[in-house]
């Protein structure tokens, strides 16, 4: 086990400065430019594997959001050899679904362009189909059967599994996609064998099919969650010209009209060797996986073009931006500025803002939550993305307090940040944090094999033994300056989240015709009455009663609201006598 | 039209090789794929590479699972200590379990249990203010933490090595004299209170609530939800109580792993314990249900999600039964398999129907554990999904499952073996908590034989034994009329026909802060 064996991590000497640490990897660059990185560490007999595509939602465009993500799912339906039993019939029938889609897709937009004109208000009702649109329907429906005929189910998940393959995944985000599993050390050659094949020879099955699941997908994580869809309009307010804006899993209409030409396209350039690194962490030979890799994976052809950075950059921001929501959750308050992307000198400087923001010692829990009594919790983090990046302060109201009181305070401790240097022990606190952080994101070969590919998308795997440095390395001085250069108010966009009160979805009663704004008044009023005394009911309604008539004429419906929850109220304590 | 784009794009990659021998290997591969599939008997390897994986030749890979005896230390107070080294990184992890549980929590204070487990941490030690020792802790970058949870409280301390005097110091001195500080307790009911107000938002945790109360009944303490009140009433002296009561090393057992020397910790955590009684007062035992779940369709709605939650199933089985082997391998096969287990592959990659889609067959170690299918899919769609999993339940119930589904699930169980103890810590924590749960020894020397062992005949068996359809619940969580609705191109799958006599339970939602359930409409 672990503890008999060498230690592989060189330079780790007590007493030298820690994050002088550095991770051993090995390198091997093929003539197709595909990387392959290795770190052998014996432990279990099990080898950490995954690779990386450098592209993501940032490499879209409108039309094609989501492509991305889609096609982290198209990933795992097999190829020629994988998940057939006849290809030749498989592309025959594949050809003919596509023709199908293409007509089905007309009959569609020509229902888009009635429900522009107001003709049709849901294009999904069966009512309004025509018999042509239905009849296609029918034949993809049978298509689908006859290609499931066809398929060997989950072969390609099946092999893994038999294998004693674990934790298969694959995740997608604004700048990579990556794919991992762990592979029993002596199952090596299977994963170069599954992967380079699902790279040469990847057959989009179930194409069509797949894009409910994503759909699913998207129902789960953004549409049935309370703040999904107002998290997802943030994102898309914060950004004006830049593709971060949309989201990863894509806009819905997107995903409802992605070809399948267009997916070819994306991956004849996007998934050629020379945008891939793949990476071993955990028990295996570097001389077998070198050899093994000029043998898998060598055999893919070098895409035609290298594939473009993305050309728009984000405008100056000019003015701040508000965005006022009302979700069933907590009072929050999320303020967002623009500051510099992965890599960028000020980067470092600004995540170590962020760790004096932070934790339980941290500035915001000291005086926001103990000392002010205005949050219940709060935190920063500047986010590194490869083109653009942005900083980001979070903070939750105490009851009693507004989203807008704490984000007063939260200025408060930015221009402490701005007009103060830091003292020189809190600093070091972060640092030191910083530095046994170094060690601990080492400890599983899973993590460190995922960290290393992400550093891939990003500036390369050597990033990993020189941040830690730059991070050391900074000053207060770097604080101050990065503070007041980037937190300004014309360069941040807010977002205030007010509690919308849970209901079972009965109607409620006596709010209609009330606005959002006014139904949580007549909410947190409703909820105060239950706690009044009969006399309090009392004046209260005598007050309401006076003051009627000089109320604003757009707030008469919402004084008559408030008048009758107190008269209900009233009969009930009443009647509980 | 899209076959000759297919092979558009091959003839795309060929020409784009800068090797010819790219086209050729391609070409030959392409070959080798018919042929290999023509003559499966002879496998066809084209520059080394095999046709299909099934071609590929595998060494054998022995693997001994390490024994517990070599780690177990005895101190000399009589607490049992796991001790692993591993010096590859200048870190030690120490994992404490503490034998305690959120069942312990006299009636009315439910959520103390938790609160004092995480005051332990917050609330500053005798001699330390709060602020002094957070301080303290962050400065050495240590982490520290302590949690008491349904059936089991925890501390652990993970900090450099360098720092590991210091490191204990703080961690002891936290365990055994802390000081429950005023203004941070009351800090932490304001958070809870914030958290129970917003109980009823997210469909995840209306559907895990209202599934323990259908399964456990609204009497097990694992279903009796803290409230406004019982957090109110709760006062420092109940967490110094608790504290006291069951954080004592009699209730200790010690995961260590990391960069140590085995005889040095060991006299470390012998001078920590010194002179710290162990208290006399036997911790009682966890209370078994007493309910018995109904079967029947349960609905909750809720407006503003346009995707249901749903939930199918009943009472499990206990950890030690001996048919736990072919149970977990049945599940594995029906639908906890990942993506090649039944459920999955039907819901989700045939249908479309969900992203999440799946089985669990629990087995409990204090009290039978649940058997649960769930999914998420949009609203017009569940019905069809629910009568997708009853097909499979009932498939698994009547046939025999396929050769290969069980050696696919067999082989899996015996290949990833080793992940149990795939880290220092892993090996610490599974021997710390198998000798707090009893497992009998030599359970890990056994599993692999016992799950070879398992057979279709078996799977069957079991399957019908503990798979009971006429006693399954079903809970929906989700905008009801949409649900109920269906899909109208698919009328043949409705809600109503799932119970006998058309009825749905609705569970309306609670009040967040009292958890009183109005009356049903």
């Amino acid at each position: 086990m672990r503890q008999t064996l060498l230690i592989l991590l060189a330079l780790l000497t007590i007493g030298e400065a820690l994050w002088a640490q550095k991770v051993p990897v090995q390198e091997l660059i093929l003539d197709n430019g595909f990387r392959l990185l290795m770190v052998p560490r014996r432990g279990d007999p099990n080898v950490a594997a995954g690779w990386i595509a450098r592209v993501g939602s940032v490499n879209e465009r409108p039309g094609i959001t989501g492509i991305s993500h889609l096609f982290e799912h198209m990933m795992f339906k097999g190829t020629h050899v994988i998940g057939t039993q006849n290809i030749a019939e498989n592309l025959k029938l594949i050809a003919r679904m596509d023709k199908v889609r293409a007509e089905l897709r007309h009959e569609e937009q020509a229902l888009m362009t009635k429900q522009r004109l107001g003709e049709v208000s849901d294009i999904k009702d069966p009512k309004v189909r025509s018999a042509r649109h239905n009849e296609r329907l029918a034949e993809m429906e049978r298509l689908n059967k006859r290609e499931k005929d066809l398929t060997v189910k989950d072969e390609f998940d099946r092999i893994y599994t038999h294998a004693g393959g674990s934790g298969m995944n694959a995740g997608t985000a604004e700048d990579f996609t990556v794919y991992f599993i762990n592979v029993p050390a002596n199952k090596l050659e299977l994963w170069f064998w599954m992967e380079s094949d699902r790279l040469l020879n990847p057959v989009f099955r179930e194409f069509y099919a797949e894009r409910d699941v994503v759909h699913e997908e998207r129902r789960m994580r953004t549409d049935s969650t309370p703040t999904g869809k107002f998290e997802e309009m943030f994102n898309a307010m914060f950004w004006e010209s830049s593709p971060y804006a949309w989201p990863v899993v894509g806009w819905p209409s997107d995903l409802e009209g992605i070809t399948r030409d267009e997916a070819l396209d994306y991956f004849a350039v996007n998934y050629a060797p020379n945008n891939l690194s793949a990476c071993l962490v955990g028990d295996f030979e570097p001389a077998r996986a070198v050899e093994l890799a000029r043998r898998y994976f060598g055999r893919l052809p070098r895409g035609a073009r290298e594939p473009e950075p993305v050309r728009t950059q984000e405008m100056k921001q000019l003015a701040q931006k508000r965005m006022i929501a009302y979700a069933e959750t907590k009072p929050t308050v999320v303020i967002r500025y623009h500051t510099v992307p992965e890599g960028h000198k000020d980067a470092y400087s600004l995540d170590l803002l962020a760790d004096l923001l932070n934790g339980q010692t941290g500035r915001l829990y000291k005086s926001l939550i103990l000392q002010q009594e205005v949050a219940n919790s709060a935190s920063a983090q500047q986010v590194d993305q490869k083109y653009e990046g942005y900083f980001s302060i979070t903070g939750v109201a105490k009851p009693g307090h507004t989203p807008e009181e704490v984000e007063q305070a939260l200025y408060k401790e930015i221009e402490k940040l701005q007009k103060e240097l830091v003292g020189p022990r809190e600093l070091q606190k972060v640092k030191n944090q910083n530095a046994a952080g170094d060690f601990r994101r080492l400890q599983s070969n899973f993590s460190l094999m995922v960290q290393l590919l992400v550093r891939e998308a990003y500036r390369g795997w050597q990033t990993i033994n020189t941040g830690p440095t730059l991070r050391q390395a900074v000053t207060a001085e770097d604080i101050k300056r990065v503070a007041t250069q980037y937190f300004s108010a014309e360069n941040r966009t807010v977002g205030l989240y007010y509690t919308k009160q849970t209901n079972a979805g009965e109607e409620e009663p006596g709010l209609a015709g009330l606005d959002d704004t006014e139904k949580q008044h007549a909410r947190q009023l409703r909820a105060a009455i239950g706690h009044m005394k009969i006399d309090q009911v009392k004046a209260m309604l005598g007050q309401i009663e006076q003051q009627a008539a000089a109320a604003p004429v757009d707030k008469q419906k919402l004084v008559g609201v408030i008048k009758k929850l107190l008269t209900e109220r009233l009969r009930q304590l009443e009647g509980g006598k | 039209m899209a076959k000759s784009r297919v092979f558009l794009f091959l003839l795309v990659l060929i020409l784009m090789g800068s090797d010819p021998r790219n086209s050729a290997a391609l070409w030959a591969q392409m070959k080798g794929v018919a042929d290999g599939k023509a003559k499966a008997a002879t496998p066809v390897i084209q520059n080394g590479i095999p046709a299909h994986p099934k071609d590929l030749a595998y060494a054998p890979l022995h693997f001994v699972p390490p024994k517990r005896e070599i780690y177990r230390h005895v101190l000399s107070n009589g607490v049992v200590a796991y001790l692993v080294e591993d010096h590859d990184l200048p870190l030690v992890n120490l994992s404490l379990i503490v034998r305690a549980g959120r069942y312990l929590a006299p009636v009315g204070k439910e959520g103390l249990a938790a609160l004092t487990g995480s005051q332990i941490r917050a609330g500053g030690t005798a001699t330390k203010t709060a602020e002094v020792f957070d301080e303290a802790a962050d400065f050495l970058a240590a982490q520290i933490s302590a949690s008491v949870g349904d059936t089991q409280g925890g501390a652990a301390l993970n900090c450099l090595s360098k720092d590991i005097d210091e490191g204990l110091k703080l961690f002891f001195d936290m365990l055994k004299n802390p000081g429950f500080q005023a203004d941070r307790l009351a800090l932490a009911k304001s958070q809870i209170l914030q958290e129970m107000e917003r109980r009823n938002d997210e469909t995840p945790g209306i559907e895990s609530r209202e599934w323990n109360r259908l399964m456990q009944g609204e009497q097990h303490f694992s279903t009796k939800p803290s409230t406004k009140a019982s957090i109110d009433s709760i006062t420092r002296a109940d967490l110094q109580a608790f504290h006291k009561a069951y954080f004592h090393p009699g209730n200790f057992i010690f995961a260590v792993s990391g960069d140590f020397k085995t005889t040095e910790m060991k006299r470390k955590l012998e001078t920590f314990l010194q002179g710290w009684e162990i208290g006399k007062t036997p911790v009682p035992e966890i209370p078994k249900p007493t309910a018995t779940p109904v079967p029947g369709v349960y609905a909750v709605h809720k407006v503003d999600v346009n995707q249901g939650r749903v939930t199918l199933g009943h009472i499990g089985s206990m950890r030690d039964n001996p048919d736990a082997y072919a149970l977990t391998m049945m599940n594995d096969i029906l639908g906890g398999g990942g993506f090649t287990s039944r459920i999955t592959s039907r819901v989700r990659s045939d249908e479309g129907l969900a992203y999440d889609a799946g089985s669990a067959f629990g087995l409990g170690v204090y009290y039978p554990g649940v058997f649960r299918a769930s999914f998420q899919s949009k609203s017009p769609t569940c019905a069809q999904a629910i009568d997708i999993v009853l097909q499979e339940i009932n498939r698994i119930r009547t046939e025999k499952v396929s050769p290969a589904e069980l050696e696919t699930a067999i082989n899996n169980a015996i290949e990833i073996f080793p992940r149990y103890f795939s880290s220092a810590a892993k090996i610490a924590g599974t021997f710390a908590a198998d000798e707090f749960t009893a497992r009998p020894a030599g359970y890990w020397d056994t599993y692999r034989d016992k799950i070879k062992a398992v057979t279709a005949e078996e799977v069957l068996r079991v399957a019908q034994k503990y798979l009971q359809p006429d006693k399954l619940a079903i809970l929906i969580v989700g905008h009801l009329d949409d649900i109920m609705k269906g899909n109208p191109d698919k009328p043949q799958h409705a809600i109503a026909r799932l119970s006998k006599d058309g009825r749905i339970q609705r569970i309306p939602l609670p009040d967040p802060l009292t958890m009183v359930y109005p009356k049903a409409p």
